[in-house]
C-alpha cells in the first residue's frame, strides 16, 4: 500500500486465494453463486468500504440476496481494513522513524569526524605551542643569563678601566723615574740589586696591568654585544692584523701559516669579529705554549674559504687539544683551564655569541693531545 | 493536503483531532459518529486500543455528492495522545487540512495542554505545515466536570491567538462536539473554496458546505 491513509482497492485489502474462498462461501449461502470483481458488472451492488467503493458483487438469486452478501463483505472489509491500516501506519511511523534515525546516524559520524579532526589539530597546535614555550623559555634564559652577565661585566669594565689606565700611565712613569734614580743613587751592589730587583717590580706591574686592560676590553666587547655598529669588512684583513697582534703578543715566536683565499666581503662588526678572532688565535697560540715541553714547535695554521654565500675561516693548531671532559664547557662564561689569573674565561663565550649575532656557526673539532680546529662560517653580504 | 482526482472528480479532505492524552478526543468522534447525519456516513473505525487508550488512531469518513458530481469526502482523524507515540502522531499529522485541538478543562491538565499544543505547532512544522495558516479550531473539553477553569479566564487567555473564541464542550455529553466541527468546516472552507472553486464550479457555499457536513439527528428532531 501507498500510504497508510490512501483508499484501499480489493487487491489491497484481499488476495486471489481469500477472494476465491470468500465468493465460495457466498455462493454457499445464497441460492446462486455470486463473484466479486473490481469493476462493474450488469446487475451488480457496489460493495463500500468508507464511502469507497472497493468491488462489485454480481449473481445471487435476488437483488435482495446480493444486498446482503454485499453488507457482509463491507463488514469483513472493515476488519481486513483495520487490520491494514494500522500495519501500514507501523510501517509508515517505523520507516520514518529509521530514515531519522538514520539521519542522526550520519549527522552524529560527521560531527564525531569533524571532532577527530579538530581534536588532531588541537594536539598540533599544543605540540606547537609547547615547542615555541620551550624555545622561548631557552632564549630567556639564555639572553637574561647573558644580559646579567652583560650588565656586571659593563660594571667591572666601567669600574677598572679608569683606575687601570692610571696605574700603566704612572708605572710607566715610575718606571722612568726609575731610570732617573739610578744615576742619582750610589753605585753599590746593594743598591744594584735593589734597583734591579725595582725594575722587575715595575715591569711585572706594568705586564699585570695590561693584561688586566686587555680583560676589561674583553668584558666590553662581550657586554657591548648587541649593540648594532655593521659595516662590509674584508675577513683576510680582519685576520692578519688579528695575527700581527698576537706576534707581537708573543714576540713573533710563533710559527703561523697563511692561506688566505679571496673571499666576499660580510656584514659585521669588525672590532667584535677582530676580537673573536685574535681569542681564537690566542687560545691557538695557548695550546702550542702548552704543548711545547712535549712536541716542541708547533704551528697555527690560518685558512679562509667561499662557499655558497658563506665565509669559512677555520683556525687550527697541532697544541693540547681539548679534554672531552671540558669540551661540552668551552663555550660558557668564565669557564677557563688556565692557571687564575693568566684567562678570563671568555675569549670563546665572547667568539660564540658575536658569530651567533652575526648569524653565523663555530663549530670546534678537537682531540686531547693532537689539536683543535675551529671552524667561523659567516654569511657573506 | 487537499487531494483532488479528476478522473473520480473526488475531492479528500483531511481533520485531525489532537491534544493531550485523555482529552477526549476518541469521545469527540464517536459522539460525531452517534450525532451526524451528513448525506454519506462510514463505519467509525477504532484501531486498536489499550486500557481503553488510542494505540494508532481512530477515523470517522463523512462526505456529500454535490450537483455538480463532485465526490467531497472528509475523514476525520484522531491522533493518540500519550506522549510516547509521537511517531505516530506526526506519521497522522502528516497531509491535514485542518486540526481540532481537544484540550482539557481541568485546571491540573493546563500544562499538559500546553506541552501538547508546543507539540503541535513542532510536528506540523516536521511535516511541513504551518500552524499560522492551517485552519485550526480549539475545544476546551470536559465542561462538565466540577473545578474546570472558568470559561471567562480561558476565553481571555486565548483571546489574544488567531483562534478565539474558543469552543466550550462535554464530550461524554454530546455537548460542543457538533459547534467544534462546524467551527473547523467554517475555517477550512475558507482555506479551500479558491483553490478547488467549490461555490463557483461545484455550487457548495460555505454554509452548504457546513450544514450538509454536519446535519445531525438533533437538527431533524428539532
Amino acid at each position: 500500500m501507498r500510504s497508510f491513509e490512501d483508499d484501499p482497492t480489493l487487491d489491497d485489502l484481499l488476495t486471489a486465494e481469500q477472494l476465491q474462498r470468500l465468493t465460495h462461501a457466498l455462493s454457499a449461502l445464497c441460492r446462486k453463486s455470486v463473484t466479486i470483481t473490481p469493476h462493474r458488472q450488469d446487475d451488480a451492488v457496489a460493495v463500500e468500504f468508507n464511502l469507497e467503493t472497493v468491488g462489485w458483487l454480481s449473481g445471487g438469486a435476488s437483488p435482495g440476496e446480493r444486498q446482503a452478501a454485499s453488507e457482509l463483505v463491507s463488514f469483513l472489509m472493515m476488519f481486513i481494513a483495520k487490520y491494514r491500516l494500522a500495519a501500514s501506519l507501523h510501517h509508515d511511523t517505523t520507516e520514518a522513524s529509521y530514515a531519522e534515525l538514520q539521519r542522526q546516524n550520519e549527522a552524529l559520524r560527521a560531527s564525531e569526524a569533524r571532532y577527530r579532526e579538530l581534536s588532531g589539530q588541537l594536539q598540533q597546535r599544543v605540540d606547537d605551542q609547547v615547542e615555541v614555550i620551550q624555545q622561548t623559555q631557552q632564549d630567556l634564559y639564555e639572553s637574561s643569563r647573558l644580559r646579567s652577565v652583560g650588565h656586571l661585566a659593563a660594571g667591572v669594565a666601567h669600574e677598572i678601566n679608569n683606575p687601570i689606565g692610571f696605574i700603566s700611565s704612572n708605572l710607566r712613569v715610575a718606571r722612568d723615574y726609575l731610570e732617573d734614580l739610578q744615576g742619582l743613587v750610589p753605585d753599590t751592589e746593594a743598591n744594584r740589586e735593589l734597583l734591579d730587583d725595582f725594575h722587575d717590580l715595575i715591569g711585572e706591574s706594568v705586564d699585570g696591568a695590561k693584561r688586566i686592560a686587555s680583560i676589561v676590553s674583553d668584558l666590553k666587547t662581550f657586554s657591548s654585544i648587541d649593540q648594532a655598529d655593521y659595516t662590509p669588512c674584508d675577513v683576510n684583513a680582519l685576520l692578519t692584523s688579528a695575527i700581527h697582534l698576537l706576534q707581537t703578543e708573543h714576540g713573533h715566536q710563533l710559527h703561523i701559516m697563511e692561506r688566505l683565499n679571496d673571499v666576499p666581503k660580510i656584514s659585521c662588526h669588525p672590532g667584535r669579529i677582530s676580537q673573536s678572532l685574535y681569542n681564537l688565535l690566542d687560545n691557538a697560540a695557548h695550546a702550542l705554549l702548552d704543548a711545547k715541553p712535549k712536541k716542541g714547535q708547533g704551528r697555527i695554521l690560518v685558512k679562509t674559504a667561499a662557499r655558497d654565500n658563506e665565509v669559512d675561516i677555520v683556525i687550527q693548531d697541532n697544541g693540547c687539544g681539548i679534554p672531552d671532559a671540558s669540551r661540552s664547557q668551552v663555550f660558557d662564561a668564565f669557564y677557563t683551564t688556565r692557571p687564575i689569573g693568566s684567562g678570563t674565561g671568555l675569549g670563546l663565550t665572547v667568539a660564540h655569541d658575536t658569530v651567533r649575532a652575526h648569524r653565523g656557526t663555530i663549530k670546534i673539532d678537537s682531540r686531547e693531545g693532537a689539536g683543535t680546529r675551529v671552524t667561523l662560517t659567516l654569511p657573506a653580504t | 493536503m487537499a487531494e483532488y482526482t479528476s478522473e473520480d472528480n473526488k475531492l479528500a479532505l483531511k481533520v485531525v483531532f489532537y491534544g493531550p492524552a485523555l482529552s477526549g478526543k476518541t469521545t469527540n468522534l464517536m459522539q460525531l459518529h452517534s450525532l451526524l447525519n451528513p448525506e454519506r456516513k462510514g463505519e467509525l473505525m477504532v484501531l486498536e486500543t489499550r486500557d481503553d487508550r488510542t494505540l494508532f488512531f481512530d477515523m470517522l469518513p463523512i462526505g456529500l455528492k454535490s450537483n455538480s458530481g463532485l465526490d467531497l469526502r472528509l475523514k476525520l482523524y484522531t491522533v493518540p495522545g500519550q506522549v510516547q507515540h509521537d511517531s505516530t502522531r506526526k506519521a497522522v499529522l502528516s497531509r491535514a487540512d485542518a486540526v481540532v485541538f481537544v484540550a482539557d478543562s481541568q485546571p491540573s491538565q493546563q500544562d499538559n495542554n500546553a506541552n501538547a499544543f508546543g507539540n503541535l505547532e513542532e510536528n506540523l512544522e516536521k511535516v511541513g505545515l504551518d500552524i499560522d495558516t492551517l485552519p485550526l479550531a480549539v475545544q476546551f473539553n470536559k465542561r462538565d466536570i466540577p473545578g474546570a477553569v472558568d470559561e471567562t479566564v480561558l476565553q481571555a487567555r486565548w483571546s489574544v491567538t488567531p483562534w478565539s473564541p474558543l469552543i466550550m464542550a462535554s464530550a461524554l455529553h454530546g455537548q460542543g462536539v457538533i459547534e467544534t466541527l462546524r467551527t473547523v468546516l467554517d475555517r477550512l472552507y475558507t482555506e479551500i473554496d479558491n483553490e478547488f472553486e467549490l461555490a463557483n464550479r461545484h455550487g457548495i457555499d460555505r454554509s452548504q458546505f457546513i450544514t450538509r457536513l454536519s446535519a445531525s439527528h438533533e437538527v431533524n428532531r428539532a
